[in-house]
């Protein structure tokens, strides 16, 4: 979202996290995770499987409700609020699941009209524009719009997926691993989506992803979970840091063929 | 409304958060708050200054303070080109440009969108009736691979999955026993109790034992018995092997070599067909039961005068034709259970739609396999 920037000296980050811990029965997930996002960045989360990448996306987009510590989105605690307020802070940030979590018995453009009508009291033509605007900007082809979700591929169900998401224009996107089972050309696609629609719309974008080519191609920052906490930075200072797990994921070898890559492309 | 107060602090004072002004006929100045909050609003203004259809040769637009894709929209469906829209601020190009895009490509397909008519009735009569006929022709075609399926088990009973047709007997079997009991206790009492009341009227009150021996053994017992099983058991077939073939489970099959049908649908046709005749006697004689209550509490028949009334009344002919049809209604909801099963693609909601499909074609057979029995009995005079 595109808003006066207030005089302020210091923008306040889209997301703050603070002490946050995650406790399931024995295994503590996050213990003392610290993390900002800023404003208009594209974030990259990565961490080796089962280290609770998507439990961290989770609490901060209140579906989990963390053991401890504190999450702010845009200012606000999402797990504090009720109602109304409730509604509003959610109205402002969309989220991706993995594979698009669509409605399953709604076609794409209901998908997206479904969160329109939900959030504004507009009249059903404009909802209609709105959803079609939405499934272009998303990359996908008109005639997509009536269609089942059953009847899209694995790429255009998430780019409905994302559709879905953007449908409120909202100030923050969250997307859980995105191009996960695209193919390498529908991933560079969908990185190359990604960028323009977070020039375009001024996005914030916090993106748990393990396409090391999207996070060479897209991100502006890269936080790295290991040791339940965070590691924050762009990758030339990620790529400084000792911790062995760091290294092996940014020194291996397909990080450097992400790495070349990227490289001789410019 | 309110949400357009909401956001008017973070607009100038003097102004509403979003407004416009049309200097003269082709020159209009817009500025403040263009979001999707104030869409709704600003949209209804629009139209009734005439301006909503692409029509403003000039817009002033350097009076925006915020502006999302929804406002944008409106911006670029009030122009009559993109590039019509002037003075933006920098932080708003790229959205305009996107906007503008994606205007251009919806405009021309909302025209050409869902050709319908007069026609469209007639053509989806003929669609459905197409549609019919080949779910006949699926489902002809699949009663042969079952039969044959069920005919190799037949030769080499060896092969046949005797745990899962034991597990499917107790899921389908056993466990239908309280409601199968119920039911039938229920549907004896209400033909004792309407043949009691009627024929008291005559003095034949003792005729409500032929009547109940006779209904509930040869027709009732074993129809109740059928539905109950497929709404119990023909609606989780479908489901159990929908849900599989969602989890690409049966395409796993086929690959590895093991035949579907013969996996998964023999060992639930054979445990039906054992189990629906052993259900149809236990309602028959649970319903019989639930008569004799009735023509004891009503009509003062002793059990003893019931059971002697019902035998002169009743020759094993009648239980043995209830108990005939048993296994081709059993084979008939077995096979459209996972008939439909086979037939989910796609989505969740797949899977319902076909378990509803799954439960009233059963029904609908059980109930077309029991009037050519009658037909067939009539004209052998049985």
């Amino acid at each position: 979202m595109i808003g006066p920037t207030p005089a302020a000296e210091k923008p306040q980050p889209a997301v703050s996290v603070r002490g946050l811990e995650n406790r399931f029965g024995e295994i503590l997930l996050h213990d003392g995770l610290d993390l900002d996002v800023r404003p208009g960045e594209v974030l990259g989360l990565v961490g080796s499987s089962g280290s609770g990448k998507t439990v961290l996306m989770r609490s901060i987009i209140g579906l989990n409700r963390p053991s401890g510590g504190e999450v702010r989105v845009l200012g606000q605690a999402l797990t504090a609020l009720h109602g109304r307020a409730r509604k509003t802070l959610l109205s402002r940030i969309g989220v991706l699941f993995q594979n698009g979590a669509l409605f399953s018995g709604l076609t794409v453009a209901e998908n997206i009209a479904l969160v329109l009508k939900l959030h504004t009291g507009l009249a059903p033509v404009q909802i209609d524009r709105l959803a079609r605007q939405k499934i272009d900007m998303a990359g996908l082809p008109q005639d997509a719009a009536d269609r089942m979700p059953a009847q899209l591929s694995g790429g255009m169900r998430t780019r409905a997926g994302l559709a879905r998401a953007l449908a409120l224009d909202p100030e923050i996107v969250f997307l859980d691993e995105p191009t996960a089972g695209l193919d390498p050309i529908g991933a560079a696609d969908f990185d190359r989506l990604i960028r323009e629609l977070q020039r375009s719309l001024g996005l914030t974008v916090f993106m748990v992803t393990h396409d090391l080519n999207s996070l060479v191609a897209v991100t502006d920052r890269i936080a790295v979970l290991v040791d339940r906490k965070i590691r924050v930075g762009p990758l030339e200072e990620l790529l400084k840091d000792p911790h062995p797990w760091i290294q092996a994921y940014f020194r291996g070898p397909r990080a450097q063929a992400a790495h070349n890559a990227a490289g001789s492309g410019h | 409304m309110r949400s357009v107060t909401e956001t008017s602090a973070s607009s100038s004072r003097d102004r509403p958060p979003a407004w416009f002004d049309l200097e003269d006929d082709n020159r209009l100045r817009v500025g403040g708050v263009w979001r999707l909050a104030q869409v709704d609003r600003l949209s209804r203004r629009l139209e009734r200054a005439g301006l909503a259809g692409r029509t403003v040769r000039e817009i002033d637009a350097s009076g925006l303070t915020e502006l999302d894709s929804a406002g944008a929209q409106l911006l670029i469906r009030a122009a009559a080109s993109p590039d019509a829209i002037a003075g933006v601020d920098g932080r708003f190009r790229g959205l305009l440009r996107r906007v503008a895009d994606a205007e251009a490509a919806t405009a021309d397909l909302s025209r050409t969108r869902r050709p319908g008519g007069a026609g469209a009735p007639l053509a989806l009569i003929g669609w459905r009736t197409v549609g019919v006929g080949l779910r006949v022709w699926e489902l002809l075609g699949f009663l042969g691979q079952c039969t044959g399926a069920v005919a190799k088990v037949l030769v080499r009973p060896w092969t046949l999955d005797g745990r899962a047709t034991l597990h499917h007997l107790q899921a389908t079997g056993l466990n239908a026993l309280p409601i199968v009991g119920l039911l039938a206790f229920l549907i004896g009492v209400v033909v004792a109790f309407m043949g009691a009341l009627q024929l008291q009227k005559f003095s034949a009150g003792i005729y409500t034992v032929d009547m109940v021996g006779i209904a509930v053994l040869r027709e009732l017992g074993v129809l109740f018995a059928a539905i109950m099983v497929a709404g119990r058991s023909g609606s989780a077939f479908t489901a159990q092997i929908g849900a599989m073939s969602l989890n690409e489970e049966i395409d796993a099959m086929r690959v590895i070599g093991l035949d579907p049908v013969g996996m998964l649908v023999v060992p639930r046709i054979v445990a039906l067909v054992i189990a629906l005749p052993l259900l149809t006697v236990y309602a028959d004689l649970v319903a019989l039961a639930g008569g004799a209550v009735v023509s004891l509490a009503l009509l003062d028949i002793g059990i003893p005068l019931f059971l002697e009334r019902l035998s002169n009344a009743v020759d094993e002919t009648a239980f043995l034709i209830g108990l005939a049809k048993a296994p081709f209604f059993a084979a008939a909801i077995a096979i459209v259970g996972c008939f439909e099963g086979f037939k989910v693609t796609g989505s969740a909601a797949s899977v319902g739609r076909r378990t509803t499909t799954s439960v009233v074609e059963a029904i609908f057979t059980v109930i077309l396999i029991d009037a050519a029995f009658a037909m067939a009995l009539s004209w052998l005079n049985i």
